[in-house]
């Protein structure tokens, strides 16, 4: 099947944006070096055609198929390129579609798979309705692979589209007042950052606004209102981007997938298979845990390193009460009611020395700084108030971390400001890592990681029990290392007792040993 | 558990000397366009190339490793003291390779690939090159033995 033929003029007028950008550019020079303004007309022109000319090729040239077993893509201009992603390996399939797209009815469709450093399978741009109809069928394929032949056409992806919509459970659909609280509570921690470099940027400029005195309180005055406003404009983008991006955001499942639509003017949709969810993680803060909300993100091996980041919450709740994200988890992942096991007690003594190390160089680097601008109404000794707060802020910590082992699942709990409740399902966990560093060997305690191979992980997010105790850790890793071994010696059972032409496998029993050799090696880059 | 091959504390410290030097080499420079004596790089210099053997050393003594039943198990580490276990199951592939430094002595390090994220992929260093092989050749054969699901 080939791409939309509107595609054709989208990604011309994609590419020539961006060629016309540095023309501009050019342009500028060109008429300091008297270069005649019809030439880079001219320029522009043939620029235009050339790539006209490519897309042309491109469109002729991009094919993608649905084989027996795999998924084909060929493409490719003049380094052409030809794919097979078998159906069982395929991860999340994610459709975008923007502002411009939708006026021209275009979809981009990304197939991830866990290997390789990028998405797997870029289709730019179908049609909306080949777009389902791909996402569709894939599913299809995948829960009765080899059972019939590859239908082509759009009226059967039409019918599979239907007969799939029907079958969909709705999970969750975002309320107007919870699109409202998720922009209220919503942050953006990137504006400050761009603000504050534009600003440095701008200073030279910016300067003789500001009120030439030497007075402090001026200074400070100048510097709270700049702080306030800071704070209120990142929540306004925050608010804004958050009510844009989870606009409509609805959670539906079918048998063997979630599927998740969101945006109000780049729309989202896709679909996470269940056999391919590594951690479900919920979150919350203080204000959240008060008024009884909390968050929800489920995690593929989908996604590489540098994507995690930006897509990384696509399958997110953004927030609901407590109850229902517990119940969402539930339904997406199993049941588990669990008590955390915490760190011992006289762990909080080891944050209190620390939050006390953290006031004493702060408060250092304040009086140097004192020292050197030699203000004498300068209060460099305000941090030390901060020697009130630090035991509670040590109890709180040791209060929200622990860790449970549940039936099927290692729960662990960390963070106050942003706690963080994470679920491993035992089968799912790659290594054990035990570690103890010096501090923690002082206290004899351990921090043990259960490794998966979620995508969000490569932040430093994986599931971990932090400063537990030593003789725990050790408990803990015999543990996770004998129910690892038992999930799996289960699944491999109910995997062969399924008979491998049942028309209703479980989803697990497709990835067998077949192409167990073919597996994703390349996965670790 | 199995200890290291001794000659591999030759490759640490032939590695930390590197990085001693570099640092000497730059402190020196700095000494020089300060006009300052050359003793404080001296000194500094020195004290790099005795932190270096003495954490070499130390790492070689904390290391092990061994091959059980459904694992692999590494403990490791001089200040953060870390032990993996990577089940056979989740071995992806293995590789075995010889650094120049590792060359010079005559050693090799088998490396063992999971798909997870963090502790993705573990290196066994310090082993003669036919330990290598056979320790690739076993993990391989253990981990194909293990018959893994689909890994993620």
């Amino acid at each position: 099947m080939k791409l939309a033929p509107a595609s054709i003029p989208y990604r011309v007028f994609q590419k020539a944006g961006r060629v016309a950008i540095s023309l501009v550019f050019l342009g500028s020079i060109g008429t300091e070096f008297a270069i005649g303004r019809e030439l880079v007309i001219a320029g522009v022109g043939v620029i235009i055609l050339l790539t006209a000319g490519y897309e042309l090729a491109y469109y002729r040239r991009f094919r993608y198929e649905f084989t027996k077993d795999t998924f084909d893509v060929k493409s490719g201009v003049l380094n052409r390129r030809e794919r097979e992603i078998p159906y069982g390996r395929i991860q999340n399939v994610d459709i975008s579609r923007n502002v411009i797209q939708r006026l021209l009815g275009l979809s981009a469709v990304n197939l991830e798979t866990a290997g390789g450093g990028s998405t797997e399978a870029a289709i730019k741009y179908v049609t909306a309705e080949a777009a389902t109809g791909i996402q569709s069928e894939l599913r299809e394929r995948k829960s009765t692979r080899g059972d019939r032949e590859p239908a082509e056409g759009a009226d059967t992806d039409e019918a599979t589209k239907k007969q799939t919509a029907a079958e969909d459970e709705l999970l969750f659909e975002i309320a107007p007042s919870e699109l409202a609280l998720a922009g209220v509570l919503s942050f953006d921690p990137r504006v400050p950052g761009l603000l504050f470099a534009i600003f440095t940027g701008s200073i030279p400029f910016v300067s003789p606004v500001i009120p030439q005195t030497d007075s402090p309180a001026v200074l400070l005055g100048v510097g709270v209102v700049f702080l306030i406003a800071l704070v209120v404009l990142s929540w306004l983008v925050g608010a804004a981007s958050a009510i844009v991006n989870y606009w409509g955001f609805r959670l539906t499942r079918s048998p063997t997938e979630l599927r998740y639509e969101r945006g109000l003017l780049k729309q989202y949709s896709g679909t996470i298979p269940f056999d391919k969810i590594q951690t479900v993680t919920i979150s919350d803060n203080p204000l959240k845990r008060q008024t009884g909300y909390a968050t929800l993100a489920v995690e593929t091996a989908g996604y590489a390193p540098g994507q995690a980041n930006e897509r990384g919450s696509e399958a997110a709740v953004p927030i609901a009460s407590r109850d229902r994200i517990k119940r969402l988890a539930e339904e997406i992942d199993g049941c588990e009611t669990v008590s955390f096991n915490r760190p011992p007690k006289r762990i909080r003594r080891r944050y209190f020395a620390r939050y006390l190390i953290g006031l004493a160089v702060l408060t250092g680097v304040l009086y140097g700084i004192g020292q050197l601008l030699a203000a004498e109404t300068f209060s460099w000794y305000l941090p030390l108030a901060g020697l009130v707060l630090a035991p509670i802020a040590a109890h709180y910590k040791w209060l929200h971390r622990g860790y449970a082992l549940g039936e099927d699942h290692l729960i662990t709990r960390n963070g106050v400001w942003r706690r963080e409740t994470k679920r491993v399902a035992y089968h799912r966990i790659q290594t054990v890592i035990d570690e103890r560093t010096i501090f923690q060997r002082r206290w004899s305690v351990a921090t043990v990681v259960a490794d998966t191979a979620g995508s969000l992980s490569l932040l430093g997010n994986d599931a971990a029990a932090v400063d537990i105790d030593a003789s725990d850790a050790i408990y803990l890793r015999r543990v996770l290392r004998t129910r690892l071994q038992a999930a799996l010696a289960e699944r491999r059972q109910q995997r062969n007792s399924v008979p491998a032409a049942a028309s209703t496998p479980t989803p697990d029993s497709e990835t067998l040993a077949d192409d167990n050799e073919a597996a994703i090696g390349d996965e670790t880059e | 558990m199995n200890a290291l091959h001794p000659r591999i504390r030759i490759v640490w410290i032939l590695r930390s000397l590197i990085g001693a030097a570099l640092l000497g080499a730059a402190a020196t420079g700095i000494a020089i366009f300060l006009s300052e004596p050359l003793t404080i790089p001296a000194v500094l210099t020195g004290l790099f190339v005795i932190l270096g053997v003495i954490h070499a050393i130390l790492r070689y003594r904390n290391w092990q490793y061994v091959v059980g039943d459904d694992a692999l198990y590494l403990e490791r580490g001089v200040l953060t003291q870390v032990h993996t276990e990577v089940p056979l199951v989740r071995i992806q592939h293995v590789d075995s390779r010889r650094s120049a430094f590792e060359r010079l002595v005559g050693l090799a390090s088998t490396v063992v690939y999971t798909a997870g994220s963090r502790g993705a992929d573990v290196t066994i260093p310090g082993l003669t090159p036919e330990a290598a092989r056979d320790l690739r050749e076993r993990l391989k054969g253990l981990a194909i033995e293990a018959d893994g699901e689909d890994a993620v």
